[in-house]
Parts: C-alpha cells; sequence; structure tokens
C-alpha cells in the first residue's frame, strides 16, 4: 500500500469511527468532548463563525487539496465505506476499476453554492441544512443507524437478563421521527445511488463543502500528478478514480474534484503518478476552462430555474408561520427551541439538522421537525415534551452544537433560561373536573413555579407562577389529561432570563419526640 | 415511730431491699423473656441510619423473621429524583446498603434493588446514591425504565385498580421490603409506605387519570405484601416535595420507623412529619382508604409500639 493511502485511511479512521460512535452511543459512556471533532466540519464552523478553523481547512486544501473529503468527513468517508462494500465479489473491473473520466458539472455545482451561500446569508431558506455532507451523515446516524443499535442492544439485554446480569439495559426508541427516518433513508439512499453509479459524484455536484474547497485545491501545491514521459496510456488511474477527475487521454488531473484518495497511485503500474509538489501551470488550467461545454449552461439555467421556482413557496410557508404564531390556540404556537438557542430566529438561521443535540440529550426531549412548524423548521430538533422533559440543570444539546446554533450556557445560565412558559388550563384539570387530587405537574417542577394552592376541601390545585418557569416541560410532560392536556409550554420565540427561585434561609429543626 | 418499730421496719426493709432486688430483676428479667410480645412497630431516633435499623430489627427480633435462607428479595427504596442524599429527594442510601447486608446476613439468595424513577433513571440511580451503595453491599441493581422490565398483576380488591404492570424483579421475590422516605407531596399531600408503590409500576398516568389517592391504596392490596415496611425519616422533606428545591426544604429528624403494619407505619409517619410541619391525616387520604380496604390501622392507640432514642 501507498504511504499516501495508508495516511489517508488512518485518518479517515480517526475521524468516522469516534464520531460514528458518538452519534449512536445511547449510554452516554463516551465522553462529550468528543464534540470537538465536530467542530472540524466546515458548515457547522462556517455557519458557527469559526473562522480560524474555515481558514486552516482553506489553507490545508491549497497545500495538499481536498484530503478534507476523504478523511474529517463523515459523508465523505461513508461513501468510501459504501463503495468498499459494493466492491466486494466483483472483480476490478465491475468494482474498484468501473469508473471513467467525466467532465466537471462546473455549473452546477457553483450555482448551488453560490445559492447555498446566498441563502444562508439572506436567511431565506436552509439550503445548506439540504446540502451539508456532515449533516447528512449525522441523519442517517441518528434515525438509522442508532435505533439500529439500540435494537440490537435490547436483544442482547434481553439475552443477558435471564443471566441476572444488568449491565446493559432495555432502551427505548423515542427520538426518531418520521422526517427524521425519512431524512436519514433519503441521504443514505442518496450516498448509496450516487457512489455506486459514479463515484464522489455527490461530493462534485451538490456539496456546497465539496464547490468551496474545490476553488481552493485546483491552485494545490501537493497533488497527484501524471508524468507523461513514463506514462502508458493504460487508463487504469481513470478507472480507478472515483471522482472521475483522471482524463487519461490528456494525461490530465483535475484536483479541482480530486478528494485525495490516491487509488490511482495504487493503480498506476509504472509509477507515473506521484503525489508530489506540483503547483498549477497556466497551461493546466486550460483543462478547466475547455471543461464548460454548453451543456453546463443548460444545466445551470435549469437549476437556477427550479430554485429560482421553489423560493416564492418557501417565503409563502414563513409567512403562514407568522400568521400562525399569533393565535392562541396551543395547536399553532411555535415550536419551543432548545436552550441555547437564544430565539426561533436564530436557530431557523443557524441549525443545519445534524441531530447530534439529539443524540446526546440524555432526557430525548429532543426531537426533528416534520412539517408541522413550517417548511423552514423542518429537521430542526424542538423540545418535545409528549413523555420527557428538559433536565434542570442539564447543558449537554448545547455543549455539543458544532454551529453554535445552541450556545453553550454554564449550570447558572441554564437554569435560568426561560424557553418557554406553562400554561395552565383548569377547565381540563383532573382536580377541577374529577375533584380528585392529581399534583403530577408540580411535582415534576424543578423549580416549584407550578404549585399547588388550597382548592376545595382537602383538594389542591396548581398555580404558574411565570417568574419562576423555564419552560422545561417537566408538568406537560405527566399531565395525565388527554388528549388535550391541562398545562402546556407556551414558547418564548426569544429566550428570556428568569430569576432563581429565592433561597429561603436553611431553618435549624429540631425535633425531639415522635409526636406518636 | 418506736425505735422497735424503726429498726424492725428498717430490717424489713433492708431484707426486702437485698432479696427483692434479686427477685424483682429475675422476674422482670423472666417476664421480658417470656410476655413480651414482638412490638407491631419499632420507632428509633437520634442516630446514623444503619445504627437505628440495628436498634429496630433487634427489638423485632431479628431480620431472620422476615428474611429466610435462600429468597430472592426485593427491596424497594424510593429512588425518584435525580437529587443528592442531602436534599431528600430519595431514601438515605446508607439505611437501602445496611438492609441489603441484613438480608444478604440472613441468606437471601439475592436482593435486588430498583425504582420507576420520576427524573431520568440514571441520573437518580447515580446522584442518589444508591446504586453505589447497594451495589457495594452486594445487590443486584436493576433497571426500571421500560416496559418490558413489567409484568401484568391482578389487583381484585382494588376499587378503581384492578390491574397493574409490575417490575418483573418483584413478581418474581420471594419477599420484598418497602423503603421510602417521609416526605411532603404536591399530589398526594404526604409519600411513605404507601405511596412509595407508584414506583414498583409501569403505568402511573392511570393512578393520577381515576383517583390517585384511591389507587394508591388499590395497589397496595396486591397479594405480595412488603414483609416490612421501613420508613427513613433520617432527613425528611417536609415542603415542595416530592423533588424538593433545596435545603430550606429539608429538617434532619434522625428518625427511623419499622413495621409490618403499612396503614399504621404512614399514620406514624404523619404524625411524626406534624412535628415540623402540620398536615392533617384526612388530606393524605390514601392512608384512610387504606384503612378501608382493610390494610391496617389508623388507630396508634392499638398497637404496641416499641419507641427508642439513642
Amino acid at each position: 500500500m501507498n504511504i499516501w493511502k495508508g495516511v489517508r485511511v488512518c485518518l479517515a479512521l480517526l475521524f468516522f469511527i469516534p464520531i460514528a460512535l458518538f452519534f449512536v452511543d445511547f449510554t452516554g459512556t463516551l465522553p462529550d468532548q468528543l464534540h470537538v471533532l465536530l467542530h472540524a466540519q466546515v458548515m457547522p464552523a462556517l455557519l458557527g463563525g469559526f473562522w480560524a478553523i474555515i481558514l486552516l481547512h482553506l489553507a490545508l486544501t491549497l497545500l495538499v487539496g481536498r484530503l478534507y473529503c476523504s478523511t474529517v468527513c463523515p459523508a465523505g468517508v461513508l461513501q468510501d465505506i459504501i463503495n468498499r462494500i459494493y466492491c466486494i465479489g466483483k472483480t476490478k473491473k465491475k468494482g474498484a476499476r468501473r469508473f471513467a473520466y467525466h467532465k466537471p458539472m462546473n455549473a452546477l455545482r457553483y450555482v448551488l453554492l453560490a445559492l447555498t451561500a446566498l441563502s444562508a446569508l439572506a436567511g431565506v431558506m436552509n439550503l445548506y441544512l439540504l446540502l451539508d455532507p456532515y449533516s447528512h451523515f449525522g441523519r442517517i446516524a441518528t434515525n438509522l443507524l442508532r435505533p439500529l443499535v439500540m435494537l440490537t442492544n435490547n436483544g442482547a439485554a434481553h439475552l443477558l437478563m435471564e443471566m441476572d446480569n444488568y449491565t446493559l439495559y432495555q432502551v427505548t426508541v423515542s427520538t426518531v421521527t418520521r422526517a427524521g427516518f425519512v431524512s436519514g433513508l433519503i441521504a443514505l439512499l442518496l450516498f448509496v445511488g450516487l457512489s455506486v453509479w459514479r463515484g464522489r459524484l455527490f461530493c462534485n455536484t451538490l456539496c456546497p463543502v465539496g464547490s468551496l474547497l474545490s476553488l481552493f485545491s485546483r491552485y494545490a501545491l501537493f497533488r497527484p500528478a501524471i508524468d507523461a514521459e513514463s506514462c502508458v496510456h493504460c487508463g487504469l488511474c481513470e478507472q480507478a478514480c472515483k471522482a472521475e477527475a483522471i482524463d487519461s487521454k490528456g494525461i490530465k488531473i483535475d484536483t479541482s474534484r480530486c478528494v485525495d484518495c490516491f487509488n490511482c497511485i495504487l493503480a498506476c503500474h509504472t509509477g507515473s503518478i506521484q503525489f508530489r509538489f506540483a503547483p498549477l501551470k497556466k497551461k493546466a488550467e486550460q483543462v478547466n476552462e475547455e471543461a464548460k461545454p454548453d451543456a453546463s449552461r443548460r444545466t445551470f439555467l435549469a437549476t437556477s430555474g427550479i430554485l429560482a421556482g421553489t423560493l416564492p413557496a418557501i417565503a409563502q410557508g414563513r409567512r403562514t408561520r407568522k400568521r400562525l404564531r399569533q393565535g392562541q390556540d396551543p395547536t399553532h404556537w411555535p415550536p419551543v427551541t432548545p436552550p441555547g438557542s437564544l430565539s426561533l430566529e436564530r436557530f431557523k438561521d443557524l441549525c443545519t439538522g445534524c441531530h447530534v443535540c439529539v443524540t446526546q440529550c440524555p432526557s430525548q426531549v429532543l426531537r426533528p421537525a416534520g412539517l408541522q412548524y413550517g417548511f423552514d423548521y423542518l429537521l430542526k430538533p424542538y423540545m418535545s415534551y409528549e413523555n420527557s422533559y428538559c433536565n434542570y440543570e442539564c447543558t449537554v444539546c448545547a455543549d455539543v452544537c458544532p454551529a453554535h446554533a445552541l450556545k453553550p450556557l454554564t449550570k447558572e445560565e441554564k437554569t435560568t433560561t426561560q424557553i418557554g412558559v406553562a400554561h395552565f388550563f383548569i377547565e381540563r384539570c383532573i382536580v377541577y373536573t374529577e375533584g380528585n387530587d392529581c399534583g403530577a405537574c408540580s411535582e415534576h417542577c424543578p423549580t416549584q413555579a407550578v404549585r399547588m394552592v388550597p382548592y376545595q376541601g382537602t383538594l389542591t390545585i396548581p398555580e404558574v407562577n411565570p417568574d419562576l418557569c423555564v419552560g422545561c416541560g417537566g408538568c406537560e410532560s405527566i399531565c395525565p389529561v388527554r388528549p388535550v392536556r391541562a398545562i402546556l409550554i407556551k414558547p418564548n420565540e426569544v429566550h428570556k432570563r428568569v430569576e432563581k427561585p429565592k433561597e429561603e434561609e436553611v431553618k435549624d429543626i429540631e425535633v425531639t419526640d415522635f409526636g406518636f | 415511730m418506736k425505735r422497735r418499730d424503726f429498726l424492725r421496719t428498717s430490717a424489713l426493709a433492708g431484707a426486702a431491699l437485698t432479696l427483692d432486688f434479686k427477685g424483682l430483676s429475675a422476674a422482670l428479667m423472666n417476664n421480658t423473656m417470656a410476655v413480651e410480645a414482638v412490638p407491631d412497630m419499632v420507632a428509633v431516633m437520634g442516630g446514623e441510619p444503619a445504627a437505628m435499623l440495628d436498634k429496630a430489627l433487634e427489638a423485632l427480633g431479628s431480620i431472620g423473621q422476615y428474611v429466610k435462607k435462600g429468597q430472592k428479595v426485593v427491596i424497594k427504596p424510593n429512588i425518584g429524583w435525580d437529587r443528592t442524599p442531602e436534599l431528600a429527594g430519595n431514601t438515605n442510601p446508607e439505611l437501602v446498603a445496611a438492609l441489603v447486608r441484613k438480608c444478604l446476613e440472613a441468606g437471601a439468595e439475592k436482593v435486588t434493588v430498583f425504582d420507576h424513577t420520576c427524573d431520568n433513571w440514571q441520573k437518580c440511580y447515580e446522584t442518589s446514591g444508591i446504586e453505589k451503595a447497594a451495589k457495594a453491599a452486594g445487590a443486584i441493581v436493576m433497571p426500571a425504565n421500560d416496559e418490558k422490565y413489567y409484568q401484568s398483576v391482578s389487583i381484585p380488591n382494588g376499587k378503581n385498580l384492578k390491574s397493574a404492570k409490575i417490575h418483573e424483579a418483584l413478581v418474581e421475590a420471594d419477599v420484598w421490603i418497602n423503603v421510602p422516605i417521609l416526605k411532603n407531596h404536591g399530589g398526594a399531600k404526604l409519600t411513605c409506605a404507601m405511596k412509595n408503590y407508584m414506583g414498583i409500576v409501569w403505568d402511573r398516568r392511570f393512578f393520577h387519570q381515576h383517583d390517585l389517592q384511591q389507587c394508591i391504596a388499590d395497589i397496595c392490596t396486591w397479594e405480595k405484601k412488603p414483609v416490612l415496611n421501613v420508613v427513613d425519616a433520617y432527613r425528611i422533606l417536609f415542603q415542595n416535595g416530592p423533588q424538593g428545591r433545596n435545603a430550606s426544604d429539608v429538617a434532619t429528624l434522625k428518625s427511623l420507623i419499622v413495621s409490618p403494619n403499612i396503614v399504621a407505619i404512614d399514620t406514624a409517619a404523619l404524625a411524626l412529619f406534624n412535628q415540623v410541619k402540620k398536615l392533617d391525616l384526612a388530606a393524605a387520604s390514601h392512608i384512610g382508604k387504606g384503612e378501608a380496604l382493610h390494610l391496617g390501622t389508623t388507630d396508634l392507640k392499638t398497637l404496641n409500639i416499641k419507641r427508642i432514642k439513642l
């Protein structure tokens, strides 16, 4: 094995395995600190404004090309894994060497890149949410891989239980929503389909990160380069190039699409391809210029047309949401956004829907949204108080968010952040309708913002103090009333600060008699 | 008084003293051994949890009266909340550990500890200190976070609750010991031995939907009753229960009550609670409802209660 390929594979595994494990770890065994690997992802770093990370990636790309796409990016590595699985049991001709040179689809990829950037800046549409490779990987890992691992665990836990061993325990798959599942499935099918058909087609057409890096990698100082003197034009390198970037007849490698997999070096029998210092010369650049046939213009026009056509529909969706929000009907309330999101609008602009927060939430209260909150909230996590609530002092979701769409909070900040306020509907409350004790809501309230006050006889009934409520959803999640609960959290579209419950003085209570 | 009389009286008194002292103490000794029955309830005050448990079990005879060799034992504490022992949200971990050791000393085949928690179960098990303490004492600490751990049982004597899904460790156990902590409760008003049953069932929503107080009494009629109730009142949560907010909700009573009679022990616990904060027996109506279902008596005067102060 070539040393460069060895380095590439090692780096890929060093990123991919911990990231994948982080997503599927339902036990919380892995340290939260693993999220630093996610901060290396370009799209979240761009949205979060981590310019040092971006500059580092761009500098590296300028130096060695798009090594990022074969190592740091979990979607890239996943496609390599898919490709490898596809090649099992196949002849080289039908497997690892099934590729052929294609011209780059520059119009498509750069229009998509420009539109992604523009839409992100304008906050019109989350195109990056639909195109970001890392988030696609996150959705596959969260909504397909993770439940699979959990169900396997449950089987094993059942077997161990027979032996009185509770090292493994039953877990409930509750965070996979229909939208989340479909998004994961689409992402997986997209990756399987495109990579089996034409290698890294996704990375070289749809992926905005790939397109961004390609602008720099075409000028990479170190690159796989063909030695024209020793080349025998056998075409093996071209067939081995999953980026379909090697033109063996023209003895050219399009480094704007090369993802530094180094398979070509291995395929070459004469050793004509080497990864070496080979800065771009004028002549080589012409290849890229030539590679702009009419077809590209057509693609460009078609793509722009389709995108331009969808924009008004999306804007329409936003207007509808604005109208809904003013209503008092709880079914029309906007989503409760996670602590650290600061406001609904901010969160909508920054979240890429990678679902890492969904996987890390110990209370499993975060769920990927479908279309219930509008197109611009699609696949973003919301607080689902159906059967869970936000742990009072927990800050995990904000700690792990790579885009800082959820801004990290201290314990102090978390316990004083009000993401919504409990609204009590007495006409549905058990105490009112049945005349029975209940108090489940107050029982679960960490600040006693919901407390039981005297009602009739010995009965007590809930009362909400909005100044103490943090909107954790403890009350809503446990309220036994159905179909609509008697206490619901109304979201704060802009999160507020509340005072911590006042600490009463600790009194010295001395009791010397049993009292019976 | 005449001198003769004086001398005679003194002599008699002296003789009586010397004689009767031995006789009396012997008689007392005999009486103690032969006559004094095992008390219906033991209350201990003023010691550490393990020491108080020792005293209480001593007064009741020994743990061997309740746990036999080779039996599968379940100890059911309250581990409902992600709270440290100081905040009195959960049963005292030292008490749980001491009880585990007692059961194993009595020859129990295995001792299992679990609770269907309210907060995230792993956080509760950890923060309460119970998982660590119970495991160190030799218990199996079992999860109770999933419906798969529960089995359907019939509650023929329940008024509103006719069946329930109960944790399988308990369904399979030979005996169990109910180890609640004494707390104020926003819904049930008081949570102690009877209310602690809610941690053995899966579907608690049914309870809240169908008269919480009645359902608490109903579940206590399940045929497999605890051999002992051990009420932890080392620290009690006298307000803002069952979760509590901070240390100002906690009173340290350093007390323990042990009895097989669940209604009586809750009545006694309520009386102890009233030493700190007023609460009517009528308000915690599951206790009265339990008496109506013949689960025990609220009339403590009819019981033989042994009170020990350390």
